[in-house]
C-alpha cells in the first residue's frame, strides 16, 4: 500500500456545524489508491454526505484536511474540480431547462477535451437531452446528473447515493462506466446504503456510524460471511426439527407453515432439506448491511 | 466567467422582458395624461398649494403640474426608483441565496469556478439586468416626453434615470450582501433591503417638515436622491458616483462573506 500514491488522502478530517457542540464528522482517516472503488457506506446521518461535501468544498472543515491527487481540498479547490466528477445525493438541476441546455450550461463552465464523448454517454444512458428537466422521471434526471458527472473523463468521481433512480439496465451501464474510469487508474469515492449495490461496484468499504469511521474491509471477505435470510413458506407443516440440523443456520418460525432460516456460507445444506419438502414460496431477505457489517467486525475484533 | 454571466442572463430572459414591457405600460400610463392636465396647470397648482406641507412632500414636490414638477411626481420620485428597486432587491437575494436553496449552487461550485468569481460573474448578470430594464424604461421615457410634449430636455431626463438606476442598483448590492450571510439570509435580504429602501423614502419624504428625521435622513440613500434637482440641470456625477462605490463595497462585503463559509444543504 505504502508503494503507491493514494489519489485520495483524509487525514483527521472533522467537521462541526456552526454552534453545535457535535461532531457530524470526526478524525477521518481513509486512503483511496489509483484504480479504486471505495464504497462509504452508513445510515443516513451518518456523515457520508458531510464527508462528500467537506471533499468537495462546499463546507470548510473544522480540523484536519484531505488531498485529492495530491492537491488540497481547501486550498487548490478550483484546480482540483478539473479533475473531479460529482454527482450530489438528492441531484438540484434547472428545471426550466432542457437536458442538452443544462449540459451545455456545465460544459461552458468548463469545456470537455472530448467533445463527442457527451454525445456517446448520452446514448449509452438513453437520456432524452430535448425534454425540460422538470418534465423528466426521477431516472431520467440521475442520468443527466450522470452525464454531468462523467462528462469531462475524471480522473476522480465522488458520488452521492449515484444509482438511486436507475434501471437495472441503466444500473449496469453505470458500472461499466466506473470500470473504465478505474481501469484508466482514475479512482471512485462512492457513498451508498445499499450492499447489494456496493457489492457489485466496490472493492473496499469503509463503514462510519455517527460520525465516525468504525471499520474498513474488503469487499469479498464481507460477501464471503454475510448472513443470507429466507423467509420460507411450505404446504404442509414447517419441518422444523429437520430444518434445525442443518449447519450454520437459525431457524425462526413464523407460523406453523412459514419459518424464517438466516444462514452464513454454503446454501447447499438448506436446499438439500427444502428438496425433501414441498415449498410453496422461497423470499431471500436484503442483506441487513448494517448488522452484517458489525457482525463482521465483531468478528474481526474477537 | 463569461459563461456563467450569459447563462445567469438566459435563465432570466423572460424577466428582463416583462420588467421592461411592465415599466414602459407604468410610464405610458402616467405620461400620456400630460396633456389633459397641461392646459389647467395653473388651476391644479393653486389647489394643491391648499394641501399641508407633509402631504404635498410625499408627492416628491412642491410643485406638481409644471412640465418638471409633473414629471418628477409621476416617474421619478417613486414610481421608476420602486420598480428599479424591487427587481434589483429580488435579484440581489436570489442570485446566489436561490442557487443555494434550490441546491443548484454545488453544481456550479463543482466546477472549476472559485467563489468570488461565481459571485461576482452573478453580481454582474444581476447588473447588467438592471442596466438593460433601466436602459428599456430611460428609452420609453425619452420617446414619450418628446411625444406629449414634456418641456424638459432630454440629457436630463436621462441623467434623473441614471440617478434612479444607481439607487436601485445600491438597494441590490445590499441585498446581495445581506443574502450572502446564509442561512436566513435570503428572507432577511429582501425584508432588510426593502425596510431600507422604503423606509428611507419616508424618511427623506418627511424630514423637510418632520425636523427630527432631519439627522438620521443623512444616513439613508433616499437623502440624496434628488431628481427634480437634477431634472432642474443641477445633476452632479457625485452622487451617483457615491451609489455605485457604497455598491461596490457592498459586493466586497458579500465576497467576504460568502468565500469560505458553508454551502447550505437544499
Amino acid at each position: 500500500m505504502a508503494a503507491t500514491k493514494p489519489t485520495i488522502a483524509i487525514n483527521k478530517l472533522g467537521k462541526r456545524y456552526g454552534a453545535s457542540e457535535n461532531f457530524a464528522l470526526k478524525d477521518l482517516e481513509l486512503e483511496v489508491l489509483p484504480g479504486e472503488v471505495y464504497g462509504f457506506l452508513g445510515p443516513n446521518g451518518a456523515g457520508k454526505s458531510t464527508t462528500i461535501k467537506l471533499l468537495m468544498n462546499f463546507i470548510q472543515p473544522t480540523e484536519g484536511g484531505a488531498q485529492i491527487l495530491g492537491l488540497d481540498i481547501v486550498n487548490d479547490s478550483v484546480e482540483l474540480k478539473r479533475h473531479v466528477g460529482y454527482l450530489a445525493g438528492e441531484i438540484a438541476l434547472y428545471p426550466k431547462m432542457t437536458g442538452r441546455q443544462f449540459l451545455g450550461y456545465m460544459a461552458d463552465l468548463h469545456p470537455p477535451k472530448h467533445t463527442k464523448y457527451l454525445n456517446e454517454l448520452a446514448e449509452r444512458f438513453q437520456a432524452g437531452l430535448d425534454v425540460k428537466i422538470r418534465d423528466l422521471s426521477k431516472g431520467n434526471r440521475q442520468k443527466i446528473g450522470l452525464l454531468q458527472a462523467f462528462m469531462h473523463k475524471p480522473k476522480v468521481l465522488i458520488l452521492d447515493e449515484p444509482t438511486s433512480g436507475l434501471d437495472p439496465l441503466m444500473q449496469e451501464e453505470f458500472f461499466k462506466i466506473l470500470k473504465e474510469t478505474t481501469r484508466a487508474g482514475g479512482c471512485v469515492f462512492v457513498s451508498s446504503h445499499n450492499l447489494a449495490e456496493v457489492q457489485k461496484m466496490c472493492d473496499r468499504i469503509g463503514f462510519i456510524r455517527e460520525g465516525r469511521l468504525i471499520s474498513e474491509q474488503n469487499i469479498a471477505e464481507i460477501a464471503e460471511v454475510a448472513a443470507r435470510t429466507f423467509d420460507i413458506t411450505f404446504v404442509e407443516q414447517v419441518p422444523k426439527s429437520e430444518l434445525e440440523t442443518i449447519t450454520g443456520a437459525a431457524v425462526k418460525m413464523d407460523s406453523t407453515k412459514q419459518a424464517t432460516i438466516s444462514m452464513h456460507g454454503d446454501l447447499s445444506p438448506m436446499f438439500r432439506v427444502l428438496a425433501k419438502h414441498k415449498v410453496a414460496t422461497i423470499n431471500q431477505r436484503e442483506i441487513n448491511l448494517e448488522e452484517e457489517f458489525m457482525h463482521f467486525y465483531q468478528k474481526g475484533k474477537s | 466567467m463569461k459563461s456563467a454571466i450569459k447563462w445567469t442572463l438566459w435563465q432570466r430572459r423572460w424577466s428582463i422582458v416583462w420588467w421592461g414591457a411592465g415599466l414602459i405600460a407604468f410610464i405610458t400610463l402616467e405620461l400620456s395624461v400630460y396633456p389633459a392636465i397641461k392646459s389647467q396647470a395653473k388651476q391644479l397648482n393653486q389647489a394643491l398649494h391648499q394641501l399641508p406641507d407633509t402631504v404635498r412632500s410625499l408627492f416628491g414636490a412642491q410643485d406638481l403640474f409644471s412640465p418638471v414638477g409633473y414629471l418628477n411626481s409621476r416617474i421619478f420620485y417613486l414610481l421608476l426608483p420602486l420598480m428599479l428597486s424591487i427587481l434589483a432587491i429580488g435579484l440581489g437575494s436570489s442570485l446566489i441565496a436561490r442557487e443555494e436553496s434550490e441546491g443548484t449552487l454545488e453544481l456550479l461550485l463543482s466546477r472549476p469556478i472559485s467563489r468570488g468569481k461565481l459571485l461576482l460573474s452573478k453580481a454582474l448578470a444581476g447588473l447588467l439586468v438592471i442596466l438593460v430594464v433601466a436602459g428599456i424604461a430611460t428609452l420609453a421615457l425619452l420617446i414619450l416626453v418628446k411625444a406629449v410634449g414634456l418641456a424638459v430636455p432630454l440629457p436630463l431626463v436621462a441623467f434623473a434615470a441614471l440617478q434612479a438606476t444607481s439607487l436601485a442598483i445600491l438597494f441590490g448590492a445590499l441585498a446581495l450582501a445581506i443574502a450572502s450571510f446564509g442561512r436566513l439570509g435570503r428572507g432577511a435580504s429582501i425584508g432588510i433591503a426593502s425596510l431600507i429602501g422604503l423606509g428611507s423614502y419616508i424618511v427623506a419624504s418627511l424630514e423637510s417638515n418632520v425636523h427630527w428625521l432631519e439627522t438620521p435622513a443623512k444616513a439613508l440613500p433616499y437623502h440624496y436622491y434628488n431628481p427634480i434637482s437634477v431634472l432642474y440641470g443641477s445633476y452632479t456625477w457625485m452622487v451617483t458616483a457615491v451609489f455605485l462605490l457604497i455598491s461596490v463595497a457592498l459586493v466586497l462585503i458579500s465576497w467576504l462573506a460568502f468565500r469560505r463559509r458553508d454551502v447550505l444543504s437544499s
